[in-house]
This record gives structure tokens, C-alpha cells and sequence, in this order.
């Protein structure tokens, strides 16, 4: 069973995604792609960490080719959060590169992997600004992405201040 | 008249080609039309930016929006991010946001894309 939550910026996706595993029996990982690069990011690692604490989550720090990840069978996995891997995936090297391929592929080898995957993501293509290229690249490879992943998935719920709304499938 | 709206690169324009069998000439792109084939195709994307050509065309976008009569009309939902810094885009960002309310107004339907899933949030469920 796979489930991708959407919203904005800080809506609630990550504590409805941990609330998703609550009742989980098995083993639960926790695969953060967030690079801890910076105080802010620092800052919202901790904070994350405190939030989870207690829940029973091994953390795995992968910021990149999720088609590496081990987990044991029947586990549950929150990965968190698509828009970090897209990002460190996209601009690994100076010419930026298009990762969808290789970031579904991580995605369906999870799903082989796991019993239950929640997936968190951002919406990014709302406010109508244009960046520039890189960034715009960036705007377009999320809105694919997110699109083909919801399509894989069982339940797709779009957070709005907290609230789920329910896109596909059920909560 | 159908509207089509959500966030960049969210699946709209592959909604509107499965869902209505159009030909290429039957539509008008607002990224690079004429203005004036607007008002006379049935399909019509990125209204948003045809808003944006109106305004630097010196064409009222709202009084040509009110008589806008097409099957079905995709445009960007561009107005959930900070007030822009730059005049022209807060005028374009503001503009956009009525002329999306006139056309939301007027369609029998409003279906919102997200993540490549329509929701109906005007009109029939299908």
C-alpha cells in the first residue's frame, strides 16, 4: 500500500505521514533525503527528530539513489521528502540532470521492499514566478514527478493547514 | 464552457486532450496565439499568460474575458505564492485572479489538477 501526501510549505504532511505508521507493527524506517547543509536545515532536522522521536522509526539518511536503500520485508517506510531528493538528485553535478527515471525507479523498488510506503511531497508550481531556468527545470521535473508518482500509488491526500483531502484512493 | 485549472506542470493540458478528442487547430495557446483567435477557438490553454500578452498589449483581459465562449479553457492557478516585489507582475498576478474568477463563474464545470488527479470542484461529478 503506498500513500503520497501533497501540500504547501509546513501544512501538517509530515505529522499526518507519521500518524499513517502509528498502529504499524513491524519495523518502521524513516528515510530522510534532507542534507543537513545550513542552519535552517539543521534547525528543521532537529525539529523533525524531536516529532518523531518515540514512534519507533530507524532513521535512514539517503539523499540520493533510493534504489540503494535496504529494508526489510514487510516493513513500512516514510520517505520524506521527495522535493529534497528531487533537488539533490537534479543538481548532483554541475550540468543539471532530469532524475524522474531514476527517482521512480527508487520509488517502485521501495514499494517491492515494504509493505506499507508513505510518501511525502511539496507543491511548488503555484505562485505563477518565474526563476529562471534552473529553477523553472526544477518546477516542471516536481509537477511530473509527482503526477507519475500518484499514479503509482493506492491513496494520494493533498494537506491544507493540517486538513487531508482526500485526491485518490482513502485515508 | 469547461475550466481547467491547478499548478504548473500538474497534468491539466493531458486532462483536457483525453477528455476532449481535439485537433491542433481547434486550439489556441495563450502562450503564443494571436489574442484575437481566442475568441474564436473551442480550446484554450495557458489563459494566464494570453491575461499577461493582454496587458502588454494595452487589451482590457477582464472585458475580454467576460465575452470569452469556448468548450473548454485551461489556465494556471498562479496566485498562491508572496505579492511580487515587481508592479507589472502584482497587475498580472491580481488580473489573472479576476479573470479566473469570471471564467470559473461562468463554466458549468471547474475541474482542479493535482498531482495528475481531476477533481471536480464546480458542477457534476463524473
Amino acid at each position: 500500500m503506498t500513500t503520497l501526501i501533497t501540500g504547501g510549505a509546513k501544512c501538517g504532511k509530515s505529522h499526518l505521514a507519521e500518524k499513517l505508521l502509528d498502529f504499524f507493527d513491524g519495523g518502521k524506517f524513516y528515510i530522510a533525503t534532507m542534507r543537513p547543509f545550513g542552519e535552517e536545515a539543521f534547525a528543521s532536522i532537529k525539529r523533525h527528530r524531536r516529532i518523531r522521536a518515540g514512534k519507533g522509526f530507524k532513521t535512514i539518511e539517503k539523499y540520493m539513489d533510493l534504489h540503494e536503500i535496504d529494508v526489510q520485508e514487510k516493513s513500512a517506510v516514510l520517505l520524506e521528502c521527495m522535493a529534497n531528493l528531487c533537488a539533490n538528485e537534479m543538481f548532483r553535478n554541475e550540468e543539471i540532470c532530469d532524475p524522474t527515471e531514476l527517482i521512480i525507479c527508487g520509488i517502485k523498488h521501495l514499494q517491492n521492499c515494504a509493505e506499507t510506503l508513505v510518501i511525502v511531497t511539496n507543491n511548488v508550481g503555484s505562485d505563477g514566478i518565474d526563476y529562471g531556468d534552473k529553477t523553472n527545470k526544477y518546477i516542471e521535473v516536481m509537477g511530473r514527478l509527482n503526477a507519475l508518482t500518484a499514479a503509482l500509488s493506492d491513496n494520494v491526500v493533498e494537506c491544507v493547514y493540517g486538513v487531508p483531502v482526500v485526491l485518490k484512493g482513502k485515508l | 464552457m469547461i475550466m481547467i485549472t491547478g499548478g504548473a506542470f500538474q497534468g491539466k493540458t493531458e486532462y483536457m486532450k483525453k477528455r476532449f478528442s481535439y485537433t491542433d487547430n481547434e486550439i489556441a495557446d495563450g502562450r503564443s496565439c494571436d489574442i484575437s483567435e481566442l475568441a474564436e477557438s473551442r480550446f484554450i490553454t495557458h489563459y494566464e499568460l494570453a491575461v499577461k500578452r493582454m496587458l502588454s498589449a494595452s487589451i482590457d483581459p477582464l472585458v475580454f474575458t467576460e465575452k470569452l465562449d469556448c468548450e473548454a479553457i485551461e489556465m494556471n492557478e498562479i496566485g498562491c505564492g508572496i505579492i511580487p516585489l515587481d508592479k507589472s507582475e502584482r497587475e498580472w498576478r491580481e488580473i489573472t485572479g479576476r479573470a479566473g474568477c469570471i471564467i470559473a463563474g461562468k463554466a458549468d464545470e471547474v475541474v482542479r489538477v493535482c498531482c495528475g488527479i481531476p477533481t471536480v470542484i464546480k458542477g457534476e461529478k463524473h
